[in-house]
């Protein structure tokens, strides 16, 4: 093996996961010989951010069609209901609209900083979802520091926001966009430190294999129950997640009645779909998080009886010595990957049910709610934990 | 802090140190004027305030009004009597049959034409079902003020109802010129008290969501309480009325004190309290004590729309009056309670077919002129949550 | 979240927060399994009452061209042109400016022979300003039985004159009618 093929292959191995796939080996192998490695390069990173990117708007479109059924039904209306059955197809009518729509710019804006920023939000989105683990065996990024990543990632859409914000020029983008700062610095702690609970109990921040430490008791061995601090650990972490994606009640940064909408009012047509669908990236994403370290990922008994039925393992070293597809695996990593969909959106539909319910809390008292209840908490509830595994360990050895 | 703040403004922004507490300026920037309005989800029409901030602090505010003056008083003494009835529905469009009784009771205290028992008891079921209506609104956007989608929704559901019934005795939903000089338009059609009395009966059980759903909301509380504080002696000093007042402890209503039409009697039997705010979920006469006296009130309308139900007797429903109104020479005040507050009709009759003065006093007018007080030293956040609390109404303000 | 000094004060503060936010939750969710109370509005259609103030409708055989109605009118949106022969009435136009109407039903009080009425009909959708400016008027000019009525009258009223002239002779007066037709 070449070493360009060999860093073809590795960078191929993001997209579409396990490095011991006979059939990714064959394909940049053939291609290989034609291409060369910056193409090979190149056309493995767009088919990955496109599979990506493909995901995101599929996520948002859903959650966003799931949020005004939510919203609807919860205000005693029905929501949209004409295209399609129980208006499904309603986002995809919007998406279109949204990209026929003229694309405005304000004239005193900072033109530069005003396209790069939905752009920057976007991407920030994407890099993140990244290392979302589609299916024990099928995933885009392995990443060790899974955790980490996501968590800097969804960060960095900060970046956007404040910059959007700043070259609209306005005076309601800058108050949304300097809340945005503010409230993200303040709760990044938070979100932090109650993930920092689970992880202590899991060992490792890889998505990927947190989640199949929880198999135990037939798909139940979730870590939410294997340490009292688990629960208030789960609420802090869900809590910090509301403010961290600016979901309502933390929704200041685009505060409609407070600030119109907030660092996005000056935005219009496709820029302004891309905020959106960072912002249900972003939720599905924390929702995910919660999903794996707290709620058992990709395990439930379902999961696990499909496991103990179909076998486990995707890819299997054939007759050969090479590794083959194991066909009779797939059902398994579909009722896995789909359990955890169903966990993340579940999660979505708390965001959700929690938005259509609860008003809005002031700037200060955000303030106060991230520096003084979440964080201490938060920091009590992970050295009661490490405590308490240190004393379990101490105690059965 | 505070004195090195309002050193640097100009005279006409004073820095009240309200709930926010202690805030220190480290770096001193020039302070950002903001357009709040007129086109603002959260001014309740076309009202602009000119604030200007220090960061999320507001240091200075100015309302300005005018943007929806439509000379509605001119146009009273240009118009015949009755002419003039639904121009009131517009200046205060969410409580139109207030605003229609207050003219009507003005102009027959210069006629002195009898009203007939059942014509009174339709007007004040009519004036207490849509003061439910403009509190629910009140109460509902101020909860969309504050943030939450959903108690707003459910505000109007109700509301809808109550519409519903006087689209059934009027014919109109929101503008409805029903009662007119001398009394109502139309009788009430078959059945309609029983289903006013229907309506009561399911307004007492979604009543309690309101208060569990918002009022008591931790967040609510929050929001509100300790924030654009109105003092006893403020209150007295702005001539506010209605709401605002008995939301700072002050007990005073007309319908008890200035008694009009026969809410004298129904106070002697006790069928109706009048809620004074006691400052329980902080200083007394913030937010969340105007909001309280408003959900109360809805109760005690109730109460009130009961007692005529109870009362209701048979007979003509408008009292003899000539084909074309001429009013005796003179001239009337007739103040009466409002859902915002005090609405005076102030009318100068020469014995003609047209109102030589027709001058009105809007509750939210009076209400309002204390925003540029208690605004400077909140946030932006409790701004909007301020202007929400006066329950204002901007074709009312402008008239 | 200001009072939270003490520390009875700062559990308190939890407590009520989640406790309210756990009520909240429970409504919201009660309503959320309930069927919704809107109607679809283009195709259901919430019933109008029989007092509905809508577009007004003129029983234009009644109508006497009396000017009540316009005159009653807070801002004169209603104009009425007609030519009188003898009694009856040949209708040139019955206009409501709908820009200027406001619902207020004052003009269908004074109306001495009830025919001015407000409609059940709402939707306004036009393309064009003018197009508010609605005539209410079924027919112009006379109706057939007013026609009649009229012709009836004139011959009457020929006749008379008819017979005035020929003083006496009734007969013939008759017979002249006859002819004329």
């Amino acid at each position: 093996m070449t070493p360009a093929l060999a860093l073809a292959q590795q960078s191929a191995a993001v997209e579409v996961g396990s490095g011991s796939n006979a059939f990714l080996e064959g394909l940049v192998a053939a291609l290989g010989a034609y291409l060369p490695m910056w193409a090979l390069w190149l056309g493995a990173a767009v088919t990955g951010v496109a599979i990506v990117m493909g995901l995101i708007s599929l996520i948002a479109m859903f959650s966003v069609w799931l949020e005004r059924k939510v919203a609807g039904h919860i205000q005693c209306r029905y929501g949209p209901m004409y295209v399609g059955w129980h208006g499904w197809l309603q986002s995809i009518a919007d998406g279109v609209k949204l990209l026929l729509k003229e694309d405005m710019i304000p004239r005193d804006a900072d033109r530069v900083l005003f396209m790069l920023a939905p752009a920057l939000v976007l991407a920030a989105i994407v890099a993140a979802m990244a290392a979302y683990p589609l299916a024990p065996g099928v995933f885009f990024a392995d990443i060790d520091l899974g955790v980490f990543f996501v968590i800097a990632m969804s960060s960095m859409t900060t970046i956007g926001v404040v910059m959007a914000g700043w070259a609209s020029n306005s005076k309601w983008t800058v108050f949304g966009a300097m809340r945005e700062a503010a409230q993200v610095v303040a709760y990044e702690i938070p979100l932090g430190v109650a993930l920092l609970v689970p992880v202590m109990v899991a060992g490792t921040l890889n998505m990927r294999e947190a989640s199949e430490m929880q198999s135990g008791w037939y798909g139940m061995g979730w870590f939410m129950f294997k340490n009292p601090f688990m629960l208030p650990a789960f609420v802090l972490y869900f809590i910090a997640a509301l403010a961290e994606t600016k979901r309502a009640p933390f929704d200041l940064p685009e505060a409609e009645s407070e600030l119109v909408a907030g660092f996005m009012t000056e935005y219009s047509g496709i820029r302004w779909s891309f905020f959106f669908m960072e912002e249900y990236a972003a939720m599905f994403l924390m929702s995910a998080l919660a999903a794996v370290f707290f709620l058992g990922g990709f395990e439930s008994p379902l999961t696990w009886a499909a496991g103990e039925f179909f076998g486990r393992e995707l890819f299997v070293k054939g007759a050969s010595g090479a590794t083959e597809l194991n066909l009779q695996a797939i059902p398994y990593h579909a009722v896995a990957g789909l359990t955890l969909l169903v966990k993340s959106f579940a999660g979505i539909f708390l965001m959700m049910w929690l938005r259509w319910t609860l008003p809005r809390v002031r700037v200060d008292q955000v303030m106060t709610m991230g520096y003084k209840y979440l964080t201490p908490l938060a920091l009590v509830c992970a050295i009661g934990a490490a405590l308490w595994e240190a004393g379990k360990q101490a105690l059965l050895g | 802090m505070a004195n090195e703040v309002t050193k640097t403004m100009p005279p006409s922004t004073r820095l009240r140190q309200t709930d926010v507490g202690e805030v220190t300026v480290d770096i001193r920037t020039p302070d950002l004027e903001i357009n709040f309005g007129p086109q603002h989800p959260a001014t309740h029409g076309v009202m602009r305030v000119l604030m200007r901030t220090d960061g999320e602090l507001v240091t200075g505010a100015q309302p300005h009004l005018g943007y929806l003056h439509r000379c509605a008083e001119k146009i009273g003494e240009n118009v015949e009597w009755l002419q003039y009835l639904p121009y009131t529905d517009r200046y205060d469009y969410l409580a139109s049959m207030n605003n229609n009784l207050g003219y009507s009771l003005a102009v027959e205290a210069l006629l002195g034409v009898e009203i007939p028992r059942r014509a009174t008891l339709i007007r004040i079921i009519c004036a207490e079902l849509n003061r439910i209506g403009s509190h629910l609104v009140a109460f509902g956007t101020y909860g969309l003020d504050i943030g939450a989608f959903t108690p707003f929704l459910y505000c109007f559901r109700e509301r809808e109802w109550m519409m519903a019934l006087f689209e059934k005795i009027c014919g109109a939903r929101l503008t409805y010129s029903y009662i007119r000089i001398g009394g109502v338009f139309n009788d009430a059609p078959p059945g309609w008290f029983e289903e006013v009395a229907r309506f009561c009966d399911v307004f007492e059980q979604k009543w309690p969501e309101y208060v569990d759903l918002l009022l008591v909301n931790q967040i609510y509380v929050k929001r509100t309480a300790n924030v654009g504080v109105i003092s006893r002696e403020m209150a007295l000093d702005f001539g506010l009325t209605g709401t605002m007042v008995r939301g700072s402890g002050i007990d005073w209503d007309l319908r008890r004190d200035m008694p009009y039409m026969c809410y004298g009697e129904i106070w002697r039997d006790g069928a109706f309290k009048i809620p004074v705010a006691k400052g329980e979920m902080g200083a007394l006469g913030d937010c969340w004590d105007r909001s309280w006296v408003r959900v109360m009130e809805m109760m005690e309308s109730i109460k009130i729309v009961r007692w005529c139900l109870d009362h209701m007797v048979d007979g003509p429903v408008i009292g003899e009056l000539p084909k074309t109104l001429k009013v005796p020479a003179g001239e009337a005040y007739v103040g009466i309670e409002n859902p915002r507050g005090e609405l005076g009709h102030y009318v100068v009759s020469d014995g003609g077919k047209v109102s030589v003065r027709t001058r009105v006093r809007g509750p939210s007018f009076c209400n309002l002129a204390v925003l540029e007080d208690i605004l400077p030293g909140a946030l932006v956040g409790d701004a909007i949550a301020i202007i929400g609390s006066t329950d204002i109404v901007v074709g009312e303000t402008d008239r | 979240m200001q009072q939270t000094e003490t520390a009875q004060g700062y559990v308190k503060n939890i407590w009520d927060s989640v406790k309210t936010t756990l009520v909240g939750m429970k409504i919201t969710w009660r309503y959320m399994l309930q069927k919704p109370i809107t109607v679809q509005y283009p195709d259901e259609r919430m019933p109008i009452p029989d007092r509905y103030r809508g577009i007004h409708y003129l029983e234009q055989e009644k109508c006497i061209n009396c000017l009540a109605c316009a005159r009653a009118c807070p801002i004169d949106c209603i104009e009425m042109e007609a030519v009188r022969h003898g009694k009856e009435l040949e209708w040139i136009s019955f206009t409501l400016d709908y820009q200027k109407c406001m619902f207020c039903e004052l003009c269908v009080y004074p109306c001495p022979k009830d025919c001015i009425h407000m409609g059940t009909e709402y939707a306004f959708v036009t393309f064009d300003r003018s197009e508010f400016k609605h005539d209410l008027l079924s027919f112009k000019g006379m109706a057939r039985e007013a026609r009649i009525r009229m012709k009836e009258a004139e011959a009457k009223k020929a006749a008379k004159e008819a017979a005035k002239a020929a003083g006496v002779k009734v007969e013939d007066s008759k017979a002249e009618e006859g002819d004329g037709e």
